[in-house]
């Protein structure tokens, strides 16, 4: 068996590989739910927590799926774990649940779950499985923050509701519409891609 | 070639089974909060509306294939404290609810809430702000709701609109409208406050 | 991806011809096209706009006062500011003085209204610049109307102050009050039913944002650039005659509920939008069918927005949505090449 650099299976998804803005997916709820930071991490959160249950679970049963099947059995295990979530946050944390809204639900369909199952964790054993997971998920869930702060601080003035910007400051209500998303997401492309384009020996990473 | 599809069956089985025995466990574990959450928040928005009420009853009807529900607030002495119903229409951007409370003599209303919209931040949404709600209480509802712009409101059924908002202003008056309208013909008071 | 690069004879930098010297050879110039070029050139043409536009501005100063010429000093700077940093920081040639970001300032301030604070208006130049025109890669390269996608970030970012207008001070005083908050003449028209005479629209002697008042200083404007030729009459008419028979459909269905059509053209933006929106070279279509369409569609929302839509003006998103189906008007009303077959053509 391979031997496996468990640091760099976790520190990929970090920066090289962090979606969505190196690896673009996963850019529906990025662009959808992050109109706060609190929404951005409860977000990045959930779905950090889909991706490992469902890394752990594709990577356990990875020899005994029949490949024709293997897509069918990974989303009904996704969808599984999504459900639980769904349900833990409506029970739990009535409030975020009602301002995910669908968005919850919708993980089923996020690409990087998917993706992960199919590109890493049908591959490789379980151990490595959880490293990538918790790299790409944690890497998730700091992107989205990052968004919701961002645009909660100019469309608000505040951040995690902690009031940042005084009076003086005109929100920039925008920031909070979906134009906003998409505005506070090309320019963080454009710098994600600007710094490491300054780093040469990352630019081969795709 | 049979091995393999049966394989496929099993494993696609197995994996759906599994799935569904683990999701029943979480449900019945989370059902019962689920279900206390939304009981909790309609309370609290019909005790808002009807400030006396310390208990309420539900009386739904079927009119037209259309399930009309209304909630009988109970005070303290055990009499009626007024009926609170959920308006629900278009506003500017998606719909917006509202859970309108009314005065046991049905001519006023007793207070409005705001419990969904999706209104632009920072002008539409204000109709979800007390100043705004507060317009509503002891608003005459005979004749209808009225709303006017940039003055003080001159007749007892009528409220100031938000300036920059009328749309969203105008929404929330017609949903209020059109869910009176209903109620005060489907559920007559001698029949609600017997 | 040849078939999409438009022709802009004006815009080209100038081939240099060459004295004709003893040697005959010299007189054959080997030169990609195009071959023939006026005295014409983004200088000029933008100075000669910048002409035009002076009489909306003085109206608008008369009409607001220092209020209005701040506004239109502070935008013409910001965006001349924001042009100067962009290119010095992708080390391109700096182009400031060629006029054509003093134009945005100016046509930025013109669709403000006169008590909107400086510092937005300073973020709306920064993003009519920076993400209407530069990012695309400077003149001639944007989709979209840099002003009005600025003006429309301001809407979107601003909801409240850009909808705040005030009465103009030939009126304010005659009521004896400093500035009196007011609604715009489409405002009075979509809630409360109210017309205003056509006189007061024509002189701008309503409220409104700065290039929305008068309509005569704009017609000033737009009949110079007519008469210097760089404005191609299709499009202010087309546009007009668009929402006038669109608008007048609505009036005579129901002349007390809609305006009629000489109201929509004189209220709003209409004008502003007209003479120098609709018409600028870069953002509009360059064929003759594709003009049509263009003025055509647009003159339809305008009239759809403003009767049927939430909001009560709807110029600048007529004008912002048939910018990016320009590209494609031109790519579909290209002129057939002599000789060029039926089907499979290059269009097909």
């Amino acid at each position: 068996m391979a031997e496996y650099n468990l640091w760099h299976e976790f520190k990929k998804g970090l920066w090289q590989e962090i979606p969505p803005f190196r690896i673009a997916l996963g850019m529906c709820p990025a662009l959808a739910v992050t109109n706060s930071a609190t929404n951005g991490i409860a977000m990045g959160l959930a779905t950090f927590f889909v991706l490992l249950c469902a890394n752990i679970s594709v990577s356990a049963i990875r020899k005994i799926v029949p490949s024709q099947v293997r897509i069918a059995t990974y989303v009904v295990i996704i969808a599984l774990y999504v459900t639980v979530a769904d349900m833990f946050l409506a029970a739990m944390f009535p409030p975020i649940s009602k301002a995910l809204g669908p968005y919850v639900p919708l993980i089923v369909v996020n690409c990087i779950i998917l993706g992960r199952a199919e590109g890493f964790a049908q591959k490789h054993p379980i151990v490595p499985s959880i490293m990538d997971a918790l790299g790409i998920g944690i890497g998730f869930t700091l992107s989205l923050a990052l968004m919701g702060s961002i645009r909660e601080l100019l469309g608000f003035g505040s951040i995690l509701d902690i009031k940042l910007l005084g009076n003086w400051f005109e929100p920039w209500i925008i920031m909070i519409l979906p134009a906003g998303a998409f505005f506070v997401f090309g320019f963080l492309v454009a710098i994600v891609n600007y710094l490491s384009s300054k780093k040469p020996a990352e630019t081969h990473g795709h | 070639m049979n091995k393999k599809v049966f394989k496929m069956i099993l494993v696609l089985s197995l994996t759906g089974a599994v799935s569904g025995g683990i999701l029943a466990k979480v449900f019945h574990f989370a059902d019962p909060l689920i279900q206390e959450n939304k009981r909790r928040e309609l309370r609290e928005a019909i005790f808002v509306v009807l400030p006396e009420a310390k208990d309420y009853q539900t009386i739904e009807k079927e009119i037209n294939k259309e399930k009309i529900t209304v909630y009988k607030g109970i005070d303290a002495n055990g009499s009626s404290a007024g009926i609170a119903f959920i308006a629900d229409g278009g506003g500017f951007q998606g719909n917006i609810r509202i859970m309108v409370g009314l005065n046991t003599d049905y001519l006023k209303l007793k207070g409005i809430k705001i419990l969904e919209q999706n209104e632009t931040p920072g002008l539409g949404n204000r109709i979800k702000e007390p100043e705004f709600e507060g317009q509503f209480k002891s608003l005459e509802i005979k004749p209808k709701v009225e709303y006017i712009k940039y003055r003080k409101p001159e007749k007892p059924n009528q409220i100031q609109a938000i300036t920059g908002a009328t749309i969203s202003s105008d929404a929330v008056v017609k949903n209020i409208n059109n869910a009176v309208e209903k109620v005060l013909k489907n559920f007559p008071s001698e029949e609600i406050l017997k | 991806m040849e078939e999409t690069k438009q022709e802009k004879p004006i815009e080209q930098p100038k081939p240099v011809p060459k004295e004709p010297k003893e040697n005959p050879i010299d007189r054959l110039v080997v030169s990609s096209s195009p071959h023939f070029s006026t005295e014409d050139n983004v200088h000029k043409i933008m100075h000669t706009v910048i002409l035009a536009l002076l009489p909306a501005c003085a109206a608008s100063i008369y009409f607001f006062g220092l209020n209005a010429l701040f506004l239109i000093i502070t935008c013409i700077v910001a965006c001349m500011a924001t042009e100067y940093a962009f290119q010095k920081i992708r080390s391109k040639p700096v182009t400031i003085t060629d006029g054509s970001a003093i134009i945005t300032g100016i046509l930025l301030a013109l669709t403000l209204p006169p008590s909107f604070p400086l510092y937005a208006a300073v973020l709306g130049s920064v993003v009519a610049i920076g993400l209407g025109k530069q990012i695309f890669g400077g003149l001639g390269y944007n989709i979209f109307n840099p002003a009005l996608l600025g003006r429309a970030f301001l809407q979107a970012a601003y909801p409240v102050l850009i909808t705040t207008w005030s009465e103009p001070l030939t009126k304010a005083a005659k009521q004896g009050i400093d500035a009196v908050s007011a609604a715009t003449p489409l405002a009075l028209m979509k809630f409360e039913h109210k017309i205003t005479p056509h006189l007061d629209l024509l002189f701008g002697n309503t409220a409104g944002s700065l290039g929305e008042t008068s309509a005569i200083a704009i017609i000033l404007g737009g009949l110079y650039l007519r008469y210097k030729g760089y404005i191609n009459w299709k499009m202010p008419l087309g546009y007009f005659g668009s929402i006038a028979v669109f608008g007048g459909i609505f009036w005579l269905v129901n002349p007390l509920k809609y305006p009629d059509p000489l109201f929509h053209m004189l209220a709003g933006g209409a004008m502003l939008g007209a003479w120098f929106m609709v018409t600028d070279m870069v953002t509009t279509p360059t064929t003759p069918i594709g003009q049509w369409i263009f003025v055509i569609v647009a003159g339809f929302l305008v009239v759809i927005i403003r009767l049927l839509g939430g909001l009560p003006e709807g110029v600048m998103y007529s004008i912002l949505l048939m910018n990016a189906f320009t590209p494609l008007i031109n790519r579909h009303t290209r002129p057939k090449v002599f000789g060029e077959g039926g089907q499979g053509g290059l269009t097909g």
